[in-house]
């Protein structure tokens, strides 16, 4: 059907009044692209190929010492990992670690911020230095500086409890205790939560403040009903980041391993290098690589479909 | 037009979000500390010679490279040694140039079994005892038609030691290097302190009047257990939360090792089921109580702690017997550079019901199958078999017997003032484990990790009962071996 040529002028207009800006965005979108293309070649060659290939591998029976002996095997790794006892038992581990480690740090991080965003505290730059500095220490250093600081017999911490005439559990070497060990290890590094967390302090409205002042909401109630609600998004973005990242956690139970009985530590993460490197099952490993993939896809996007009951963005409402 | 722009937007968002995840879950995006790798990942040697095509150097040597870690080798005072034994050996070459990787022995394994996926191996690994051959074994070449060829002569070597490196490989994978014998090594400064008499130089000595046997044996080393406040473990006012010295430990050895103390013996029956061998639980149960009954024998966490460690607790001073093998002279007292010397000797392992066992390690080189240039690979593996160097340093008793005499001269030089009765290692010879403690198993990897899983409850779990534990670990066993059938 033919345009009338009302129809047709408007939509000359329409390209020619959208030309210039047309332009505008390409060129815009042209130098964004090219800003990030480093990042997009390291992400395809460095992320997204490998994964590729760990899902080529997952089909396989790939044994790292016979790499010239690989068979395609269909799903079977996928079956197995449904009756493995070893990964069964390393994905509640790693549940029971994540239950204890994301609430821990997200009030530990939130508190230290809270803290440091107070102007009545004296030398905040610093103290906000000092908690961000462990951040720079080499994680696998820092992890057996710990293992040490937190040594049943010999530690720091059981000879400064015992000066108190407190008995400190054997926090590595007891099964029981070692998770809690390993969460209060991270602790140590919670300067980037902390940042991110001064940072949406920072961003709340002192207007709010005042009215709530004005309304005779005492320092409690202004921060459960003014603060938290506000600094949503940034707990969001934290609890997601933590959760991500707590599910992939190895190097500090991979450092720790030895000493530590009923393979207390053995997290999903550790289970499936384990799978890989010690015991030379890469297809096996690579099924393993991807079902964490997914259970953190599904994790996050609970959380993405959770966010639009509790996260509140200003801009939105 | 919204709705498709709502439809690309979506589409959009959930590619961001799965590339967030996706870089997420490569670690990247990590809230902890700068990933640096650890320090038992990285070579401690300088970077490997570049190469051309075919495993050739840029100027067109074959490149051979030598890859240490599996076994002993990795110690900071072997690398210099083993350092220059290279530096010699391409000073005297104009055709092959070697080249040294060393990896902790913590993640060797790991590193090789990648550098093989990446059909990048190495061309000669070791030194490696017998559990390397027993995870490699199918990955190394068959040197018969070398020797023959080379007329590598292997009349002065034991032949059932050569022959331990054909069996069940399918080739002649090993010639034999090193032997090393075990005993107890004693730190006489703490049975002079506490003015007991050193144990038994030779086999069938009494001590002190008893029959050297493993009880004798507990009541010393509780005598030579201390507390902070000077009292021994067979004292009433003894505090078992504060000791500073152990009387007995058995270093750098698994549950088949405590077992073999007392008889050898293996897992793995004739018909190929799981067993817990006989004794063998009665050795466990004997080990456990020295560590949470009688405290004379350190526990996990005590020997991480400041007083023994880092991981080598004989080294600290604090402990006055320690049931070891030849090779740990690599890493007792004194070190190059050391101060102090301290005073220690080896003595003769207690008899079980009047037999002796003192097991016994062998460590070798292996060529890799995948080697471009498997002649000049053997030519370097001759090279590492006959260097005396090598031998001084890992403390390693040549199979060569001639051979034998110098070795021991050359560590007592090394250990003066020192006056060690060498003659003990020697004798030992005369008493090894058969079957050996390290013999194959099925499914070999995890089996050996269940073994290992079992040690690190039992070192850090008191309260256990042993019998029951064993049995587990018997069934866990059969699982596995059921498995690789």
């Amino acid at each position: 059907m033919a345009a009338t040529p009302g129809e047709a002028t408007l939509a000359r207009g329409a390209v020619g009044s959208s030309r210039p800006r047309w332009g505008f965005a390409r060129r815009e979108a042209m130098w964004g692209y090219l800003f990030i293309s480093p990042w997009i070649a390291g992400f395809l060659l460095f992320t997204l190929i490998p994964m590729a290939a760990a899902l080529v591998f997952s089909l396989t029976d790939f044994d790292l010492r016979k790499p010239d002996a690989i068979h395609f095997i269909g799903l079977r790794n996928y079956e197995r990992l449904l009756v493995d006892h070893g990964v069964q038992s390393s994905l509640l581990t790693t549940i029971r670690y994540i239950l204890i480690t994301v609430p821990l740090n997200l009030v530990f991080s939130l508190a230290v911020a809270t803290l440091l965003n107070s102007p009545q505290v004296a030398g905040r730059s610093a103290f906000r230095t000092l908690f961000y500095m462990p951040i720079q220490i080499p994680l696998v250093a820092a992890t057996l500086i710990w293992a040490g600081v937190l040594n049943g017999s010999s530690g720091w911490v059981n000879q400064a409890l015992g000066a108190v005439g407190i008995t400190g559990p054997d926090w590595i070497g007891d099964s029981g205790w070692v998770l809690v060990t390993l969460a209060l290890i991270g602790l140590w590094s919670c300067g980037n939560m902390m940042l991110i967390f001064i940072a949406g302090l920072q961003s709340v409205p002192s207007e709010l403040y005042d009215a709530a002042r004005v309304d005779g909401a005492g320092r409690w109630a202004t921060f459960t009903r003014v603060t938290v609600p506000l600094i949503t998004p940034v707990i969001f973005y934290n609890v997601l980041i933590s959760l991500v990242t707590s599910f992939q956690v190895f190097i500090q139970p991979y450092v720790l391993k030895n000493g530590i009985p009923d393979d207390a530590t053995n997290l999903f993460n550790v289970n499936l290098y384990r799978e890989a490197f010690s015991f030379n099952q890469m297809g096996y490993a690579s099924a393993l690589a991807w079902v964490l993939f997914g259970v953190i896809l599904v994790v996050t996007l609970v959380l993405f479909w959770s966010s639009r009951r509790w996260v509140y963005y200003a801009a939105e409402r | 037009m919204n709705r498709t722009f709502d439809g690309a937007r979506r589409a959009s968002a959930l590619l961001v979000l799965l590339s967030i995840l996706a870089v997420a879950c490569s670690g990247s995006a990590s809230q902890s500390p700068s990933a640096e790798p650890s320090p038992s990942t990285v070579a401690v040697t300088p970077a490997p010679v570049e190469t051309g095509e075919g495993g050739l150097t840029a100027d067109g040597k074959v490149l051979i490279r030598w890859y240490v870690g599996l076994g002993t080798g990795a110690q900071p005072d072997q690398i210099a040694d083993e350092q220059k034994v290279v530096a010699d050996f391409n000073a005297s070459q104009d055709k092959i140039v070697l080249s040294l990787e060393i990896y902790q022995n913590t993640t060797a394994y790991d590193i090789l079994s990648t550098q093989i996926a990446a059909s990048n191996p190495p061309d000669i690994i070791g030194p490696v005892g017998f559990r390397g051959f027993y995870s490699y074994g199918d990955q190394l070449l068959d040197l018969a038609p070398y020797i023959e060829s080379s007329g590598f002569d292997v009349s002065d070597l034991d032949p059932a030691l050569l022959e331990a490196y054909k069996e069940g490989f399918g080739g002649q994978v090993g010639i034999p290097f090193a032997i090393y014998p075990s005993f107890i090594y004693y730190n006489k400064d703490l049975f002079d302190e506490a003015g007991l008499a050193y144990p038994p130089h030779k086999v069938g000595e009494k001590y002190d009047g008893k029959d050297w046997n493993w009880d004798t044996l507990t009541e010393l080393a509780k005598k030579l257990t201390v507390d902070t406040g000077g009292n021994d473990a067979t004292s009433s006012a003894f505090d078992s939360s504060s000791i500073d010295q152990w009387g007995y430990y058995m270093q750098w050895t698994d549950p088949r090792g405590w077992g073999t103390q007392r008889k050898a013996g293996q897992v793995v029956d004739a018909s190929g089921n799981a067993q817990i061998p006989d004794g063998w639980v009665d050795a466990w149960q004997w080990y456990y109580d020295g560590m949470w009954k009688d405290h004379f024998i350190p526990t996990g966490t005590e020997n991480r702690s400041d007083a023994l460690g880092p991981d080598n607790a004989f080294q600290s001073g604090n402990v006055a017997m320690d049931f070891v093998h030849l090779w740990y002279t690599c890493c007792a007292w004194p070190a190059d550079g050391a101060p102090p010397t301290p005073h220690w000797d080896i003595a003769v392992p207690p008899s079980n019901d009047g037999t002796t066992t003192a097991k016994l390690h062998a460590d070798t080189f292996g060529v890799m199958k995948a080697t471009k240039h498997p002649d000049e690979a053997f030519e370097v593996l001759q090279y590492l078999l006959g260097n005396d160097t090598l031998i001084a340093r890992y403390g390693a008793l040549p199979a060569v017997k001639s051979k034998q005499a110098a070795f021991f001269d050359a560590l007592d030089a090394r250990f003066a003032p020192n006056d060690i009765d060498w003659q003990v290692a020697l004798d030992m010879l005369a008493y090894p484990d058969v079957p050996s403690h390290e013999a194959d198993m099925p499914n070999f990897l995890k089996a050996d990790a269940a073994i290992k899983a079992f040690q690190e409850k039992l070192i850090t779990t008191p309260g256990l009962d042993i019998a029951a534990e064993a049995e587990t670990l018997r069934a866990t066993l059969q699982d596995l071996f059921d498995e690789a059938r």
